[in-house]
């Protein structure tokens, strides 16, 4: 065959702008390997032009080099790639849902229990925010008998027990515990949740806590949970704890949600949310853009960093992250089950003060904590809100990425 | 998740137009798989070293049976076969084609990473690895090392890989993969490609006839050659001398071989042996000697011992598969045309390859570097028409002489030190056309007769003459008359003097 001439190819851009990556200078020598995130952010930039000939290229050229089991540039180029291609062919909401439908076939106690208590054992992502809420609940419902709390979080009740240990542990009388958990479209079938249920009965049992458990099921969206669902009775003190959970009720019903957690009138409302902001839309696709390929690029590198090289967890999670890369990234509608648009903990917190109070976490809590983060690998820190905030950060490598507070009406 | 991307795949754009150069490359939107599931495609090294070792196997049983009376020494009037070459049975068509077009799509971007500013390295690397994946053995399509567009673009993604690594390829020496190549598996490897393309043969049959058409009555000639390599050149002329009919007697020849000095003169000494005992062989006076360059690589005329009553001839042939090696320098080839001029030269024959034409006259490294990849393309297209021997001769010469030249020419690209044609040099210091006759350019229709008819000869202008493989110029030879000599410089010894700095070696024959 003779090549053709270069004039003859597609029109090329011989000169794509090299945008820098998350908190890199001009010249940062580090921006230069990150290859991946320059491709992508052009094409991000082409598709919110409509540059067609420029999204063929540079789509053409991500598919290409992504891997899905490569490095970490390979693996962000693959799952963002889905992302953009799914956005320019406006195929988003159907995508998700068959990715939705092939992990929920491969979805079972077994697998999600391991790739939870892989992924807590390997890092503090997790475990940061329920020790910390677990300090504050325990702080705040001192001294009561009868106390409910309604978790809402997405970390398969993992944490539970360390709480049920220090109750039966503390030198007064054993309160009894309830413990409602709502559980949304996207965590598993019922029998994940019963098989749940079963082993934190037995659980309490053998700490000798007097124990029930519920569960809540929401049909489809986090904001259409009602007080009436939770069955709450006259004479306990309730505790809400929220770890991923507010970013799953659809942004303009935040307010409202607020709200309804205010009518549980409880004693003490924990907050653990991840460090992004997802919330920007429409005209901003850019810039919403960049800060999802910002903050994944620090969850996949500590992912890398954390797990081994060959490890089925982390795979699993990576796998998780494209359903909501692809959630924030290329669809728009309600229709697809969880939202997944993260808020910073100072928009957090700007939303909570509409409602609640917030509450220091005292210094005993943050020893806990400090204490946890001494049992990882380095590279994880503490740092306390400053200024208009209140609540803590936990930090990876200087940046902070999972954001815990507490709050009392 | 295969299930879910194939899905997406079979989606239209909506919104996208559709009427963009995307279709008429065959890469339709709707073809591509978003994820792809690699799977492990690792580069299977020992089946590569297989491969290595099946083409540095003893050379010799490939070369071909003919009877080439030069290389032989045997005076024969057999001139050397060429087989017709059968054509290669088309494979499936499509698929290789549009692997082709990825490739080069993957060069280009591979280009563009390298050209722009330090932060697309990174890039460059992971396209390179990319491509070192598609091309090689295990990832190519046939058992002889994959389609020729595969194994081009395995030595382009070399050369390219030599820019990032900043290896000893890209600042003109020989890439550290060929210092290994045996010089008789060189050797072989340029009497094969000799054989089975007009290329090189091309070039010496133009400018040999110009020259006996300038020297038709002369009793003595002396040719000074810039770049004699094996002499391949001087053998076919030497049998024109002497067969000449209805004419004067075979002349007395000279000729001056240029060289570098070291291991390249040695080379050069045993070819005027060669040389000397073939013309022995024929019957015709010879005389040969060297004359080295300076420590620039600066041709001094001075250094050239002229006879009174001699025709001189300057012959340059920069054509970069010669076995020898490197090329010279600008400086260097200048200072030869200037001396040619000097030493009052009758005149001047000139071989160089065809440069591309600038495209939309950017000059960029990305242009360049497509215009050789162009170029060697049809370099290949056309090897592949003319071997008809197994993949293995093939495998030798693209693996001895194309893959180092491709490395040097990329080298080039990216430096930026194109070399316009020589030829427009000399017209503009006031150099004279000399027009080809129209034997000369029926003797060129006739050789590429013997080969594949994707040859073309081309007339650009009236001294210089182009061949081309389908639309791509390939290689030029062009005729010149220096202009009068400017007046001597001090260091300049008159002529027909015998110097004192002369390093010469006289193989006198009689």
């Amino acid at each position: 065959m003779i090549v053709k001439k270069a004039s003859e190819i597609p029109n090329q851009h011989h000169h794509h702008h090299m945008s820098t990556s998350r908190q890199s200078e001009p010249d940062d020598p580090s921006a230069s390997e990150k290859w991946a995130a320059n491709l992508l952010q052009d094409c991000a930039k082409a598709i919110s032009e409509k540059d067609s000939s420029k999204i063929h290229h540079l789509l053409w050229m991500l598919n290409e080099l992504a891997s899905p089991y490569g490095d970490c540039e390979q693996k962000l180029a693959s799952y963002f790639l889905q992302a953009l291609f799914c956005k320019a062919t406006e195929s988003g909401e159907r995508c998700y849902k068959t990715l939705v439908s092939v992990a929920e076939k491969s979805h079972s106690f077994e697998s999600a229990r391991k790739v939870i208590l892989k992924f807590q054992e390997v890092s503090p992502w997790t475990t940061f925010g329920h020790v910390a809420s677990n300090g504050a609940i325990l702080e705040a419902l001192e001294g009561e008998a009868k106390l409910h709390i309604i978790d809402i979080s997405n970390t398969y009740c993992t944490q539970w027990p360390t709480l049920l240990e220090a109750l039966a542990t503390r030198s007064d009388e054993t309160p009894h515990l309830r413990l409602t958990v709502v559980a949304t479209v996207g965590m598993g079938g019922g029998s994940v949740m019963k098989e749940i249920g079963q082993r934190m009965e037995k659980f309490a049992r053998l700490m000798g806590v007097p124990f029930e458990f519920h569960v809540v099921r929401v049909a489809s969206q986090l904001g259409e949970l009602k007080e009436e669902d939770l069955g709450l009775r006259e004479d306990e003190a309730v505790a809400v704890n929220c770890v991923g959970a507010l970013r799953r009720v659809a942004v303009e019903e935040r307010g409202d949600f607020m709200r309804l957690l205010c009518s549980l009138r409880p004693r003490v409302v924990t907050v653990v949310e991840e460090e992004a902001d997802f919330t920007s839309t429409g005209s901003e696709y850019v810039r919403c853009f960049e800060e999802c390929l910002r903050f994944y690029g620090v969850f996949f590198e500590m992912l890398e960093e954390s797990f081994a090289p060959t490890s089925n967890e982390r795979l699993s999670l990576e796998r998780e992250c494209s359903r909501s890369i692809l959630s924030v990234l290329a669809c728009d509608g309600d229709g697809v089950g969880d939202c997944e648009r993260r808020e910073k903990g100072s928009q957090w917190f700007a939303r909570l003060m509409q409602a609640f109070s917030p509450m220091n976490f005292s210094d005993d809590v943050v020893d806990d904590v400090r204490a946890l983060l001494k049992r990882y690998r380095s590279g994880w820190s503490l740092l306390p809100a400053q200024g208009d905030d209140s609540g803590l950060y936990l930090t990876w490598k200087d940046e902070p990425v999972v954001w815990a507070s507490a709050w009392k009406p | 998740m295969a299930v879910a991307m194939e899905e997406a795949a079979d989606l239209e754009i909506s919104g996208c137009n559709s009427n963009s150069t995307i279709d008429d490359n065959g890469c339709a939107w709707t073809d591509w798989s978003p994820v792809m599931d690699w799977g492990p495609l690792s580069a299977d090294d020992d089946f590569r070293g297989l491969i290595e070792s099946m083409m540095c196997d003893d050379p010799t049983g490939l070369a071909p049976t003919s009877f080439d009376p030069y290389w032989n020494s045997n005076p024969s009037s057999t001139t050397t076969s060429v087989g017709t070459s059968p054509v290669q049975e088309p494979r499936n068509g499509g698929d290789d084609n549009e692997k082709g077009l990825r490739l080069v799509h993957l060069l280009m971007a591979a280009a563009e990473a390298l050209a722009g500013c330090h932060e697309s390295r990174e890039l460059a690397r992971v396209i390179l690895v990319r491509l070192k994946e598609l091309v090689s053995p295990a990832g190519a399509t046939c058992g002889e090392g994959g389609t020729t567009m595969e194994r081009l673009a395995a030595h382009f993604t070399d050369a390219l890989q030599g820019l990032l690594d900043g290896s000893s390829a890209a600042v003109g020496g020989q890439p550290a993969s060929h210092r290994d190549d045996l010089p008789c598996d060189v050797l072989a490897a340029f009497q094969l490609l000799q054989d089975m393309s007009p290329y090189v043969k091309f070039g010496h049959f133009t400018a040999n006839q110009a020259i006996l058409e300038a020297v038709a009555v002369d009793r003595r000639v002396h040719i000074v050659d810039y770049d004699i390599a094996e002499g391949v050149q001087w053998a076919s002329l030497m049998q024109a001398l002497v067969s000449r009919k209805d004419g004067p007697p075979p002349p007395h020849m000279r000729i001056t071989a240029v060289t570098r000095g070291g291991g390249g003169a040695r080379a050069v000494q045993e070819t005027g042996r060669r040389l000397a005992a073939f013309a022995a062989s024929l019957g015709l006076p010879f005389t040969f000697g060297q004359c080295r360059l300076d420590a620039d690589e600066r041709f001094r005329p001075g250094g050239v011992k002229v006879v009174k009553g001699e025709a001189v001839v300057a012959n340059c042939v920069l054509q970069p598969l010669n076995a020898a090696g490197t090329r010279r320098g600008p400086g260097s080839v200048a200072s030869f045309l200037s001396g040619a001029a000097t030493l009052g030269a009758r005149v001047v024959a000139l071989v160089e390859e065809e440069e591309q034409e600038e495209e939309e006259g950017e000059g960029d490294f990305v242009g360049r570097f497509m215009g050789e990849l162009h170029r060697y393309s049809a370099l290949w297209d056309s090897l592949e028409a003319g071997f008809p021997i197994q993949g293995r001769a093939r495998g030798l010469v693209e693996r001895v002489i194309l893959g180092p030249r491709i490395a040097g020419a990329v080298g080039r690209a990216y430096r930026g030190c194109g070399e316009g044609g020589w030829g427009e040099w000399m017209a503009g210091r006031g150099f004279g056309r000399v027009g080809i006759s129209c034997f000369n350019h029926c003797q060129a229709r006739l050789l590429l007769g013997l080969f594949n008819d994707g040859y073309r000869v081309e007339e650009d202008g009236p001294n210089k003459l182009v061949l081309a493989w389908k639309s791509q110029r390939l290689t030029s030879a062009s005729i010149w008359s220096p202009p009068p000599p400017p007046p001597a410089p001090a260091d300049l010894l008159p002529v027909g003097a015998v110097s004192n700095s002369m390093e010469d070696s006289y193989l006198l024959l009689d």
